[in-house]
C-alpha cells in the first residue's frame, strides 16, 4: 500500500459531480482495480461454500469417505481463500476510502487558500466546513462500495449458473425470488429514511443546545437563576429526540422483521420445491441442502447492491457540493506587473477618499464611522477593487502576491491558528528571537507569553480560544509586527486593550515602525496622539489633516469623534 | 492547550454505573431479552425441520412436504414478528435510558461550581458534551442491544447444538480457542487505536475548518503553503492511526473468518465419518452444519460491536467525571448586614507561590461607582472575580455586610453581587429568553425597559420578529457589541445591589459605549457599580478611580484628585485627552 497523503492531489475535474467522482477514481485506479479483484475472489469463495456443503452431504449419504474428505478440504480451502481475500479486500477498501477522502480534503484546503478573502464573501464557511465533516465520508463510501458491489454481481452470477445447471426450475425460483424479496422491502425504506432524517435533525439540534449551554455556562452561572430553565428546556428537547428515536425504531423493527419474513417465505418455497424434486429423485438431498444454503447466502450480495445504490447517490450529492466550491473564482485579480520596471513603492494613495499614506512615517486615519475606515483599508490592501496608486504604479497592475507581500492589512477579524505560538506569530518563518521579543514588547503581549506554561513554545488551541479578546488582539498585533511588511495597515488595533497598555502600545508602535510606512485606523486619542500625521475622514472623504493636537484645536468634528465630549 | 481540570471516573465507577443503568428497568429488560430469545428459538427450528426432511427423504419415509414447508414458513413468520417487537421494545428501553443519561449529564454541567467553570475553559467540557455524548448514544443505541441480542442468540444456538448431539457440538466449537485468543489480543489494542484514529480524523477536519474560517488571514499573511503543509501533516497523522488499526484487523479478521469455516469443515467431515460408523444420523449432521453456518452471524455482530462498547465506556468515564467536581463553597450561617462590599488584606494565587494580588484593601461604599484601571495582567480581573465571589481569597477576606462572599449560598450570592465580563454569549432561543435568564417571570414591559437601559431597544425593534426573533447559533446573528448589550440587559433585569462589570462594554464602538454607560448609570442609580474599564471616560465618569498595578492598588481617589496628584493616572489622562483641556 502506498503511503498517504499524496504530495500533489492534482487538478480536479470539477465540470460535474460525476466527473469529479470519476477523476478521484482514476487517480486511484490501481488500488481500486486490485480491491475489486480481491472482492470478486472473496464473494465467489463465500458463494461456493453452500455448494460444497451440499456435495459433502451427498458424499456422506453415499458413504464415500474420499469424496467427503475432498469436500471437507474444499470447504477449508474456500474458507482460507475467503479469509485472506476478504482481509485484503478490506485493506484495499479502507485505502480507497481514505485515499478519496484525503484527496478531497487536500483539494478543498487548496481551493480555500486560493480563494482567500473571497471565500467568506461567496460561500458560507459552514458549508465548506461541512464538506470536511460529512461529504468526504460520503465520497469515501462511494469508492468503498464499488469494490463490494462489483464483487457481489460476480457472486450472484456464479451461484445462479451453478443452481440452474443443477435444476432449472429451482435455479430460476432462486434467481427471480431473491431480487423480488430484496426489492419488496423498498417501500419501507422511504418512511424509514424520513424518520431517520427527522431524528438526526432533532439530535443535531439537541447537540447544538448542549454545546450552547456549555459555551454560555460562564455567562449563565455568572448571572444565575436560569439553570433550571435551561435544564428543563434541554430535557424537553431530549424527550423529543427520544420519541423520534422510537418512531425510527417502529419502522426499523418492521424492516428487520420483513427482512426475515420475505427471504423466509422464499426459503420455505425453495424447501418445498427442493424436497418435492428430491422425493422424485430429480435432485439429491445434498442439492436440497445446497439450494437452501444458496438462497440464504444470496440475500447478502443483494443487500450490497441496494446499499451501493444508496451510497453512490449520496456520494454524488456530496461531490456536487465539492464541485460547487471548486468552481468559485477569487474576486480580485492581480496584475501581471508587465510595466517592466519594478514598482519602487512610495506614496500609497486611495483616490476615492483622498487618503494618502506617506512612505516612512506613522499615519493615522480617524473616521466618523468604523465602516469608512474598513472600506479604505480594504481598498489600500486591494481586498476590494479601487483606484489606488502605489508610488507611480496603479496598484491593480501589480501581481496580487506582490501586493500581499508588501502591504499587510491587519484587522480584528484576522484568525489565530492552532499550533506552537512561536510559529503562529512568525508567519514568514524568518524572524529571529530578538525580532519576536521586540514585536511582543511593542504589542505589550509579554505578560500573555509569561503566563503560558511553555512560553512561546506552548501549543495554542484554534482561534486563540483560550485567550481573552484583548489578549487575542495583542497577539494579532505582535504577529503583524513580526511580519514586518513594507506597508503595515492596522485597523483598530487597540480597541479591546486597556488604556495603560494602549498608551504603551502607541508609544512603542511609533518607535518600532520608525522609518517604515504605517497606517493605523483608530479613534483612540492615545494612539492618534503618537501618529506623525492624522487624517480625519467623514462620509468617505478626507475632511482634515494635521497632527492630533492641531486637529483637536481646529476641527471640532474630529474632537467630537475622538473624545466623545458632548458639546 | 485546554487545561484538563475536570476529573474522569475510574473503571470501577463506570462498571458500577453501567450495572445500575442496565438494571434500572428490570421488567423492560426481561421482556426485551425474552422476546429476542424466543425469536432466536423460532429461527433455529428451520434447520431442524430441514434436517428431519433430509433424514426422511433419505430413509424413504413418507413425508408431507407441504406440511414441512408450511411449518418452515410459519416459524420464520413467527420469528419475524418476534424480532419486530423485540427490536421495538429494546429501542424504547434504550432511548429512555439514553435520554435520562444525557439529561443527568447536562444537569450536572449546569450545577458545576463557579470556580471550576471559570477555570476549566470550555474546550474539555464541550468535547464531553458533544463527542462523548454522541459516542455514548451510539453505544446505548446500537452496541448494547446488538451485543445483548448476539449473546442471547449464541447461547440459544449452543443449546440447540447440544440438543442436536453433544458430540457434534464439541466439534462445532473446535475453533472457539482460536477465536477467543485472537479476539482478546485484538481488543487489548483496539480501543486505544480507535480513540487515536477518531482524534486524528477530528484534527484533520478541524484543521480544514480553520483554513476555511481563516481564509482571508491566510491570504493576507501568505500562509497558503503553511496551511497546505498543515493539511498534509494532519492527513499523514490520520493515515498512521488508520494504518495501525488496519494492521490489527489484518491479523484479527482472517482468524475470525477462519474460525467460522473450521467448524463447518470439521462437522461435515467428522460428522460424515461418525454417520458411516452409524453414531449419528444424517438429520443431525444437516442440522449441525446449518447451525454452525448460522452461528457466524450473531458472532460477527458480537465481535463488531464489542470494541464500540469499550469506546462507550471511555466516554462514560468522562461524563461521570463531571459529577465528581467537589462543591467549592460551603454555605455558612452568616447573614449579610448591609450592602457594603469590603476587601481586607486580600491575596490570591492561581498557582501556588505565585500571588497575583498582594494584600488588597478596598471598601466600596454602597451606591458608589468605582472604576478600576491599570495595565493588562495587573490583577484587575482577578480582583473583580474575588469581589463577585467567584473565587475565595487565599488570604484575607471579601465580605458583603460583614459576611464572607464565599460563605453565601450561590443563589443568595447572586442576589447581592453579579459579574458581567467581556465574554459574551448569545443563547439559542428568542431574544426575550436571552434577557429573561435571571428572572424568567418578568413581563415584556420590563424586558423592554432593560433593553432600553442599554440602548438596545432601537435595534431590537428592527429585528424581523422583535423580542420573538430567534437568535444565537442557527438564528439571527448578533454582533459582539449587541451581545454585550444583551448581557448588560440581563444584569439590569437581575438587579443585584452590586455589579462588577469587567470590560463589559469593550466590544461596543467607543463612540456608542459612552452613551450606553451613561444611560446604564441612570438605570443603575443607587446600585453599587465596580467597572473594570480600558476607556478612560469610564474612569472620568466614576465617583472614584482605583489604579491597579502589579497586584496592588497604587492610587485611589476621585478623577480630579488623581489628576491633581500627578501620578500615573494623571499622566495617562493627559495623554489620552490631549492638550485641549
Amino acid at each position: 500500500m502506498r503511503s498517504l497523503p499524496v504530495a500533489d492531489p492534482g487538478t480536479p475535474d470539477a465540470r460535474s459531480p460525476i466527473r469529479y467522482l470519476l477523476w478521484v477514481a482514476r487517480r486511484q485506479a490501481g488500488p481500486l482495480a486490485v480491491g475489486i479483484g480481491y472482492a470478486i475472489v472473496w464473494w465467489i469463495a463465500m458463494a461456493l461454500v453452500p455448494i460444497a456443503v451440499g456435495a459433502g452431504i451427498d458424499a456422506i449419504r453415499a458413504e464415500d469417505t474420499s469424496a467427503l474428505l475432498i469436500c471437507g478440504a474444499v470447504v477449508l480451502a474456500l474458507g482460507t481463500v475467503q479469509a485472506v481475500a476478504g482481509t485484503m479486500r478490506h485493506r484495499m477498501a479502507v485505502f480507497n476510502w481514505l485515499s478519496a477522502a484525503y484527496r478531497t480534503v487536500q483539494v478543498i484546503a487548496r481551493q480555500a487558500t486560493r480563494l482567500g478573502a473571497t471565500l467568506p464573501k461567496r460561500v458560507s464557511t459552514g458549508e465548506v466546513v461541512s464538506v470536511g465533516n460529512s461529504d468526504i465520508a460520503h465520497i469515501g463510501n462511494a469508492l468503498d462500495i464499488l469494490l463490494r458491489a462489483v464483487g457481489s454481481v460476480f457472486a450472484i452470477v456464479t451461484v445462479t449458473v451453478i443452481l440452474i445447471r443443477t435444476s432449472v426450475p429451482l435455479g430460476l425460483t432462486v434467481l427471480v425470488g431473491v431480487p423480488i424479496m430484496t426489492v419488496a422491502v423498498a417501500p419501507l425504506l422511504r418512511p424509514l429514511h424520513r424518520r431517520q432524517h427527522e431524528h438526526r435533525d432533532l439530535q443535531g439540534e439537541l447537540s447544538t443546545r448542549a454545546a450552547d449551554i456549555v459555551a454560555g455556562l460562564r455567562v449563565l452561572r455568572g448571572v444565575g437563576g436560569g439553570e433550571q430553565v435551561f435544564a428543563d428546556r434541554y430535557a424537553g428537547e431530549s424527550q423529543k429526540v427520544r420519541h423520534a428515536g422510537v418512531r425510527v425504531a417502529s419502522v426499523q423493527s418492521v424492516l428487520e422483521g420483513a427482512q426475515i419474513l420475505l427471504p423466509g417465505l422464499l426459503i420455505a418455497g425453495v424447501t418445498w420445491l427442493g424436497a418435492t424434486f428430491a422425493l422424485r429423485d430429480e435432485i439429491t438431498t445434498g442439492d436440497l441442502v445446497a439450494f437452501y444454503g444458496a438462497a440464504v447466502f444470496l440475500i447478502a450480495p443483494m443487500r450490497t447492491l441496494t446499499e451501493a445504490a444508496d451510497k453512490l447517490a449520496k456520494g454524488h450529492v456530496a461531490a456536487g457540493r465539492v464541485v460547487r466550491i471548486l468552481n468559485l473564482e477569487p474576486e480580485v485579480a492581480g496584475g501581471t506587473g508587465d510595466s517592466g520596471a519594478a514598482c519602487q513603492g512610495g506614496l500609497l494613495r486611495d483616490v476615492a477618499s483622498g487618503v494618502a499614506v506617506r512612505p516612512g512615517i506613522f499615519t493615522a486615519v480617524a473616521a466618523a464611522s468604523p465602516e469608512e475606515s474598513i472600506a479604505i483599508a480594504d481598498r489600500l490592501g486591494r481586498y476590494t477593487d479601487g483606484d489606488v496608486d502605489f508610488g507611480d504604479v496603479p496598484l491593480d497592475r501589480l501581481p496580487l502576491a506582490e501586493v500581499r507581500r508588501r502591504i499587510l492589512v491587519a484587522d480584528n477579524g484576522a484568525a489565530l491558528f492552532a499550533g506552537r505560538l512561536r510559529d503562529e506569530l512568525d508567519t514568514t518563518g524568518k524572524a529571529s528571537e530578538e525580532d519576536l521579543a521586540a514585536a511582543l514588547h511593542t504589542a505589550c503581549a509579554e505578560d500573555i507569553i509569561g503566563a503560558l506554561p511553555d512560553g512561546l513554545d506552548s501549543e495554542v488551541a484554534e482561534a486563540g480560544r483560550e485567550f481573552s479578546g484583548g489578549q487575542q488582539q495583542r497577539l494579532r498585533l505582535a504577529r503583524a509586527l513580526t511580519a514586518d511588511p513594507e506597508v503595515l495597515i492596522l485597523v483598530e488595533p487597540t480597541s479591546a486593550v486597556d488604556a495603560h497598555s494602549e498608551a504603551r502600545i502607541a508609544d512603542r508602535l511609533a518607535k518600532a515602525r520608525s522609518g517604515r510606512t504605517t497606517l493605523v485606523c483608530t479613534t483612540s486619542p492615545l494612539v492618534l496622539d503618537r501618529a506623525d500625521h492624522v487624517i480625519y475622514v467623514e462620509e468617505g472623504v478626507v475632511r482634515a489633516r494635521g497632527t492630533h493636537r492641531e486637529l483637536l484645536a481646529t476641527a471640532p468634528a474630529y474632537a467630537a469623534t475622538v473624545t466623545r465630549e458632548e458639546g | 492547550m485546554s487545561r484538563k481540570i475536570l476529573p474522569v471516573a475510574d473503571q470501577a465507577q463506570v462498571r458500577a454505573y453501567a450495572r445500575r443503568l442496565t438494571l434500572r428497568y428490570p421488567r423492560e429488560l426481561a421482556v426485551t431479552l425474552t422476546l429476542h430469545g424466543l425469536a432466536a428459538v423460532a429461527g433455529l427450528t428451520v434447520p431442524w425441520l430441514l434436517g428431519g426432511l433430509v433424514h426422511d427423504i433419505e430413509k424413504g419415509v413418507r413425508v408431507d412436504v407441504a406440511a414441512v414447508a408450511l411449518a418452515v414458513a410459519g416459524f420464520l413468520t413467527l420469528q419475524a414478528l418476534l424480532v419486530r417487537f423485540a427490536v421495538l421494545t429494546s429501542s424504547r428501553l434504550g432511548e429512555k435510558v439514553l435520554a435520562e443519561l444525557r439529561e443527568e449529564f447536562v444537569g450536572r454541567v449546569l450545577g458545576l461550581p463557579l470556580s471550576t467553570v471559570e477555570r476549566a475553559g470550555s474546550g474539555d467540557l464541550i468535547s464531553r458534551t458533544s463527542r462523548d455524548v454522541d459516542a455514548l448514544s451510539r453505544t446505548v443505541r446500537y452496541a448494547v442491544p446488538e451485543t445483548l441480542i448476539a449473546m442471547v442468540t449464541i447461547t440459544i444456538s449452543v443449546g440447540a447444538l447440544v440438543l442436536a448431539g453433544p458430540l457434534l457440538m464439541l466439534l462445532a466449537l473446535s475453533s472457539a480457542p482460536l477465536l477467543w485468543f485472537t479476539t482478546r489480543w485484538y481488543l487489548r489494542r483496539a480501543t486505544a487505536g480507535y480513540l487515536r484514529e477518531s482524534a486524528a480524523y477530528a484534527d484533520m477536519t478541524d484543521g480544514l475548518a480553520e483554513t476555511v474560517n481563516g481564509a482571508r488571514t491566510v491570504e493576507a499573511l501568505g500562509l497558503q503553503e503553511r496551511r497546505h503543509r498543515r493539511t498534509d501533516t494532519d492527513i499523514a497523522r490520520s493515515w498512521a492511526a488508520e494504518r495501525y488499526t488496519l494492521g490489527l484487523r489484518t491479523v484479527w479478521f482472517p482468524a475470525v473468518d477462519f474460525s467460522y469455516v473450521i467448524p463447518i469443515a470439521v462437522t461435515l467431515v467428522a460428522g460424515g465419518l461418525l454417520y458411516i460408523e452409524e453414531w449419528v444420523s444424517l438429520a443431525q449432521i444437516t442440522m449441525v452444519v446449518l447451525y454452525v453456518q448460522q452461528l457466524a452471524d450473531p458472532l460477527d455482530r458480537l465481535l463488531m460491536w464489542i470494541d464500540e462498547l469499550q469506546v462507550g465506556g471511555a466516554s462514560m468515564a468522562r461524563l461521570l467525571g463531571v459529577a465528581e467536581v467537589p462543591d467549592d463553597r460551603e454555605a455558612g450561617s452568616g447573614v449579610p448586614d448591609g450592602e457594603e462590599l469590603r476587601a481586607d488584606g486580600v491575596r490570591y494565587a492561581y498557582r501556588e507561590g505565585h500571588d497575583v494580588l498582594h494584600g488588597i484593601d478596598l471598601t466600596v461604599r454602597p451606591g458608589e461607582r468605582l472604576a478600576m484601571v491599570g495595565p493588562s495582567g495587573a490583577g484587575k480581573s482577578t480582583l473583580g472575580r474575588l469581589l463577585a465571589g467567584v473565587h475565595g481569597p487565599r488570604e484575607g477576606a471579601v465580605t458583603v455586610g460583614g459576611t464572607p462572599l464565599v460563605e453565601l449560598p450561590l443563589d443568595d450570592l447572586r442576589g447581592h453581587v453579579a459579574l458581567v465580563t467581556q465574554e459574551h454569549h448569545v443563547f439559542r432561543g428568542t431574544l426575550r429568553d436571552n434577557v429573561l435568564i435571571a428572572r424568567p417571570d418578568a413581563d415584556d414591559a420590563r424586558v423592554r425597559e432593560c433593553l432600553e437601559a442599554v440602548d438596545a431597544w432601537e435595534w431590537v425593534e428592527t429585528l424581523p420578529h422583535g423580542l420573538d426573533t430567534v437568535v444565537g447559533s442557527g438564528g439571527e446573528t448578533l454582533s459582539p457589541a449587541q451581545a454585550q448589550q444583551l448581557a448588560l440587559a440581563r444584569l439590569v433585569l437581575a438587579d443585584p445591589h452590586t455589579l462588577v462589570l469587567d470590560e463589559a462594554t469593550s466590544l461596543i464602538d467607543p463612540r456608542a459605549a459612552r452613551d450606553l454607560e451613561r444611560s446604564l448609570a441612570a438605570v443603575l442609580d443607587g446600585r453599587t457599580v465596580i467597572a473594570i474599564a480600558h476607556r478612560l471616560y469610564t474612569a472620568h465618569d466614576a465617583d472614584r478611580v482605583a489604579v491597579v498595578e502589579d497586584g496592588r492598588i497604587s492610587e485611589l481617589g476621585s478623577h480630579d484628585e488623581l489628576v491633581a496628584a500627578g501620578g500615573s493616572y494623571a499622566a495617562l489622562w493627559s495623554s489620552w485627552h490631549g492638550t485641549s483641556r
